[in-house]
């Protein structure tokens, strides 16, 4: 594995990959990251989240306009929850098709500025003059911690098909939830426990031999590591 | 670039007054990362120079109105402390002279951050100098570019900068604040290395061409020895 | 400003060629009036193309910079007057108007335009010297339109007198003492085609600028703007013609200036 700064050379030929541009043929790293030259493959060490439909995110309500919520995601782009599309009513009844009572399946959970939600992103939409990310399946999360991490450790954090994310909730009985924008909600018995261990995650991601080291950190035997100098 | 009144010896017996080769850097040292809240960071010390660089975003550019809806616009702002300089106090704020730093600096970055993949946003480097000695831009965007790469944010490549002058008929690399106040000509310039371009050049003074090319060959091979500076700096956060 | 789109101007140089059939280094037509104010101690007015900015020229008693108590000051602004151009916005100086005052200043210093010992009065007291340049109106190149401009404007300009304690502007008044002379050359990029004298749809394509102020052989300033990216090889190719196109400039400069 070595080491790739932005603008080396990962291939002679032209490879379309993320994390890379291709010019005059030859393909170039726009991120750093670890090449893995026997497979090919390259793996950012730092990388902005760029959404993508069906992603897992936490927000903040940053704001509520028009039954509108805009969504603060610590993304570059603006994340709305749109208002559940209205049942259609064939005739027109005497109070109209506006000043009807809602009816049950189209109320949903009244949010407020300043609450932390998890999302799925639904669409990325261009508009004329920006990107929105139009969200959907909101759920208000009560209580509980916020954390922020560098958005290209989360792959790290959550593990290979969960395994390192249920550990975490495992040690610490939380219930910990990994938004890829970066942002961790946690919940549950030892919310200090788990945030250390999702810190040590994201200095160390890089060093080898990590699951040992967590495992021994959430088995309370965390005797000092060379590699963390502690927060 | 100054009168000839009162005009120091820049050179003596080939040396110049901190003892250093015409084609010699001052000791440059790179710290990737040393403001947490920033996406990206740098501290750099060239020679006397002190140089903080911070990046943020992409995030929605504010206010709207200077948002271009295909790619993302860069802020930059350069600014020299207060207390920064060994003669006076510098009024804080930003200066013609800061206004113009900033904006040549921004041009640099607008050149390798891929801007077309974050329409509607806005990137905000920082250049903040904190003790200032000669060649504060290019030391600014040798850190900045560090910055940039260490947060993540894509760039095709990572740019130096790196000024030459000339003090009589020599030419100098990596003027420093003495030499610069009477040498007879300074050009900064700054590099993306890959391709070897051009993406930051000024000069005032009085060159001919082959001097100019001679100071350029100066910066070029500076730039082995800088860029190896900023690679370390990068890669010492993941050994 | 109406004028063509970004995509016929691309498609127009990408066949090699330019609005009005101009060849890639060549100027557009260039026009100095001198005088233009009377009131001012020199001025001049250019017309590069439909481009034109006037500098005005005003010298004034102050105080020396505390580090060359021996000299007169020279102070160089800008002013993109909404006037000159839609784009244009009333307002404090923009970025682009400082760094426009920045390169012109430069070239005039470095150049030694104005023999800034000769501005000396007495301790404590200098003459500043003020070069304001208006854009009038807008359309490309207006560095070295600013250059020729300012340039023009101190060579004529009448040295004002200092009289127990009054400064003289009027009656039988020398010149502002002018030692060199500087003009400058201001190249564009436009994808891998370089052009001489960009006007302003050309400047609406350009990703990259190159401005290259010479005296003679002596380069004075050089001052590389916006985005785009330049090869050394570009760069050397470009002194060459400014060395070469400088002589135009230089001539309608000598001519208009009465030398």
């Amino acid at each position: 594995m070595k080491v790739i700064l932005p603008g080396d050379k990962i291939s002679d030929s032209p490879v379309r990959t993320e994390n890379a541009i291709v010019e005059n043929g030859k393909t170039y790293a726009t991120v750093m990251g670890m090449l893995d030259e026997s497979r090919g493959a390259f793996i950012p060490l730092e990388s902005i989240w760029y959404p993508r439909e069906g992603d897992f995110a936490v927000g903040i309500i940053e704001n509520s306009k028009n039954n509108v919520y805009t969504v603060a995601l610590e993304s570059p782009f603006r994340g709305l929850i749109l208002p559940p599309p209205r049942p259609r009513f064939g005739g027109r009844g005497r109070f109209g098709d506006r000043g009807r009572p809602p009816m049950q399946e189209e109320r949903r959970e009244i949010m407020h500025i300043g609450d932390v939600v998890s999302v799925f992103v639904k669409e990325v939409k261009r508009e004329a003059d920006q990107v929105i990310l139009i969200l959907d399946r909101p759920k208000r999360l009560f209580g509980g911690k916020l954390m922020e991490v560098r958005s290209s450790k989360v792959p790290r954090i959550i593990g290979k098909d969960s395994t390192m994310l249920r550990q975490l909730e495992d040690g610490t009985r939380c219930t910990i939830l990994v938004g890829l924008n970066g942002l961790i909600w946690l919940k549950g018995e030892n919310v200090p426990l788990a945030q250390k261990a999702i810190w040590k995650i994201q200095e160390e991601a890089h060093v080898s031999g990590l699951t040992e080291r967590i495992t021994e950190l959430l088995a309370g035997n965390d005797n000092g590591n060379s590699n963390n100098e502690g927060r | 670039m100054g009168g000839s009144q009162d005009k120091p010896q820049l050179i003596i017996d080939g040396k110049r007054t901190d003892g250093r080769a015409p084609g010699e850097l001052r000791p440059i040292k790179i710290e990737a990362g040393v403001v947490k809240n920033a996406k990206g960071s740098a501290y750099l010390e060239w020679g006397n120079n002190k140089v903080l660089a911070a990046v943020y975003g992409p995030k929605e550019a504010q206010p709207k109105h200077i948002a271009d809806p295909n790619k993302a616009i860069i802020k930059c702002r350069y600014q020299m402390a207060p207390f920064s300089s060994l003669e006076e106090h510098n009024r804080s704020g930003p200066n013609r002279r800061a206004i113009e730093i900033s904006k040549v600096t921004k041009e640099v970055f607008e050149n390798v951050i891929l801007l077309d993949d974050f329409p509607g946003c806005e990137i905000d480097v920082f250049v903040e100098v904190l003790q200032s000695d000669g060649g504060t831009r290019a030391a600014g965007i040798t850190a900045a570019a560090v910055a940039v790469a260490s947060s993540g944010i894509p760039m095709r490549d990572i740019p130096y900068a790196v000024s030459a002058g000339k003090a009589g008929d020599s030419i100098l690399l990596d003027l420093n604040k003495l030499e610069d106040n009477y040498s007879d000509a300074d050009m900064p310039v700054a590099i993306a290395p890959r391709e070897g371009e051009i993406l930051l050049l000024q000069m005032d003074g009085n060159l001919t061409k082959e001097q100019t090319i001679q100071a350029l060959d100066m910066i070029k091979k500076a730039g082995e020895t800088i860029v190896k500076i900023q690679r370390d700096a990068l890669e010492a956060k993941y050994r | 400003m109406v004028g063509e789109n970004e995509e016929y101007m691309l498609e127009l140089l990408g066949k090699g060629k330019r609005e009005q059939e101009r060849d890639k280094m060549q100027y557009r037509d260039i026009k100095i009036e001198m005088g233009k104010i009377p009131h001012a101690e020199g001025s001049a007015q250019v017309d590069i193309g439909d481009t034109r900015v006037l500098a005005g020229v005003k010298i004034a008693v102050g105080a020396p910079l505390p580090d060359k108590p021996d000299e007169g000051a020279l102070i160089t602004g800008a002013e993109l007057l909404p006037l000159a151009s839609s784009t244009y916005e009333p307002g404090p100086p923009t970025p682009e108007a400082i760094e426009f005052a920045r390169v012109v200043d430069r070239g005039i210093r470095a150049a030694e335009v104005v023999d800034l010992k000769s501005l000396f009065i007495e301790e404590g007291k200098v003459w500043s010297t003020f070069v304001d340049i208006y854009v009038l109106n807008y359309d490309g190149n207006l560095f070295d339109a600013g250059t020729l401009a300012s340039t023009a404007a101190l060579l004529s300009a009448r040295m004002p007198k200092y009289e127990d304690g009054n400064v003289i502007r009027e009656g039988n008044l020398g010149k502002l003492k002018t030692s060199g002379k500087v003009t400058s050359c201001t190249f564009a990029k436009v994808g891998n085609t370089i052009l001489l004298d960009p006007s302003g749809n050309e400047e609406k394509v350009m990703a990259g600028r190159m401005t290259i102020a010479n005296d003679e052989n002596v380069i004075r300033a050089m001052q590389k703007g916006l985005r785009g990216a330049f090869s050394y090889s570009e760069l050397s190719s470009m002194m060459d013609t400014t060395f070469d196109k400088s002589k135009q400039l230089r001539d309608i400069l000598n001519k208009a200036v009465g030398e």
